[in-house]
């Protein structure tokens, strides 16, 4: 297959793929190597990018898809206005925020540092797959786990979890850190009990 | 003479950390450099413009409040430090000294700056629409109709077989997976039901199977017998081993002369 054809393809597949594309895919499609295949996507990006098209493509979630250009918002918002997705809760976010960063998390967690009930939230994340049950914590009342989904890195546009900021260095990082020797020590507990 | 700007807007709070971070930074204060008697007697002032408005105050916030008194009472009468209190609190107040309530305070606002992190990036990635939308809205595309998975062209019950094991190859068995199962068919039901309304017209069941897998079409078929056994969709074969079509039961009567 020609490198014309090859592009092409990619292009296709970005145009009727509702979810991102890993490289690794496009590659065996194509039966070409990964970095060839990134190296297609990365001209195809540029291509789209520099023909000022309306659509572009976007790297999310370990993949790439296809998008529309932010510019376009407002009139893509005023053709499909029922479709728009709401916003989420401010206690959604900060109830995300605790997940991504302490996955796997369970619900009293991430009560206890919100310092609320977070069942609701919780339930509604579940709902919007931005995150998922990844288990039971071993343990009194053996907690449900909660964790990420990929849908969560393409929610925010995040390539993977690493994208996200550092927690604050300082004496904040030092924090954490008590907070994580605290969990150790407790899920030691936890191996020794069981 | 600060309650006159709380009566005029009182935002609200996602909890009592947030009241109490917002607090701190309002007097421009450290966390590790304020009074508990200070930001208690403003925590208790905030409270009671709350009530005077007639809002209704989450329990959380009371037994911070409580808390709040605790520890300052804590601090005005020196005690002897001998015997471990283990008052049965609310498993989330478990704050004993001025030390801890401000780690914990300090541990929310790491996640709030996050939080707020994340909020910028999805109004810029709201900005962008992709072909997906991550289940959240039900995307009628035009699927073709060679799509169907499992059950559209099989014969034979062999036939049914073969592919089910086909299916559990390729499916790693996840046992956690049965504790959502509840959860996924709640979500699985709902999310036929919109397809149904949405569209107008009974749909074969294979167009519920969205994803590849064995548990994908049992979760499909446990929730069309649980929808079927509510009373919300009626299930037509007309031939065995046939596709199964999916009607949504008109419960309005006002919907009659509806069709396809």
């Amino acid at each position: 297959m020609d490198r014309e054809l090859e592009k092409k393809t990619v292009e296709a597949l970005l145009f009727l793929s509702e979810e991102p594309v890993k490289t690794e895919k496009l590659a065996a499609v194509l039966s070409i190597s990964a970095d060839e295949a990134d190296a297609l996507v990365r001209e195809l990006k540029a291509d789209l990018a520099s023909a000022e098209r309306g659509v572009q493509i976007f790297e999310a979630a370990g993949g790439y898809q296809m998008g529309t250009l932010p510019e376009l918002a407002p009139y893509i918002e005023r053709a499909f206005s029922e479709d728009v997705s709401s916003n989420l809760s401010t206690a959604a976010l900060e109830a995300l925020a605790i997940i991504a960063y302490k996955q796997p998390v369970t619900r009293i967690e991430i009560e206890s540092i919100r310092g609320v009930r977070s069942e609701h939230v919780l339930e509604n994340l579940l709902k919007r797959k931005l995150i998922r049950i990844s288990g039971r914590k071993e343990g009194p009342g053996r907690p449900l786990l909660y964790n990420t989904t990929p849908d969560f890195l393409k929610y925010f546009g995040l390539k993977d979890l690493a994208e996200l900021p550092s927690l604050e260095p300082g004496r904040e990082n030092q924090l954490s850190l008590n907070i994580d020797q605290e969990k150790v020590s407790e899920e030691k507990l936890n191996e020794t009990s069981s | 003479m600060v309650q006159a700007e709380y009566t005029i807007k009182l935002p609200t709070f996602e909890g009592p950390f947030d009241l109490l971070f917002h607090l701190i930074k309002k007097a421009e204060l450290d966390i590790w450099s304020i009074s508990i008697a200070e930001i208690t007697d403003q925590y208790l002032a905030y409270l009671q413009s709350m009530k005077e408005l007639n809002l209704e105050i989450a329990s959380e916030f009371l037994v911070m409040a409580a808390t709040l008194l605790r520890l300052k009472s804590k601090l005005l009468l020196p005690r002897p430090q001998s015997s471990q209190e283990q008052e049965d609190d609310e498993e989330l107040f478990e704050i004993n000294t001025a030390e801890e309530l401000f780690l914990r305070l300090e541990e929310y606002r790491l996640f709030k700056e996050m939080s707020v992190y994340l909020r910028k990036r999805e109004e810029e990635q709201q900005k962008i629409f992709l072909r997906s939308t991550g289940g959240q809205k039900v995307m009628v595309l035009t699927r073709q109709e060679s799509v169907y998975t499992i059950w559209e062209g099989a014969n034979h019950l062999s036939d049914i077989m073969l592919r089910f094991a086909e299916a559990t190859k390729t499916d790693a068995y996840n046992p956690t997976f049965s504790v959502v199962e509840d959860f996924i068919v709640a979500e699985k039901s709902s999310y036929i039901e919109a397809m149904l309304i949405r569209l107008k017209r009974p749909l074969p069941m294979s167009d519920f199977i969205i994803e590849d897998g064995l548990w994908e079409v049992i979760i499909t078929f446990i929730s069309l017998l649980e929808m079927t056994r509510q009373g919300k969709v009626i299930l037509l074969q007309d031939r065995l081993f046939g596709p199964i079509l999916v009607a949504i039961r008109e419960q309005d009567v006002h919907g009659e002369g509806k069709g396809g």
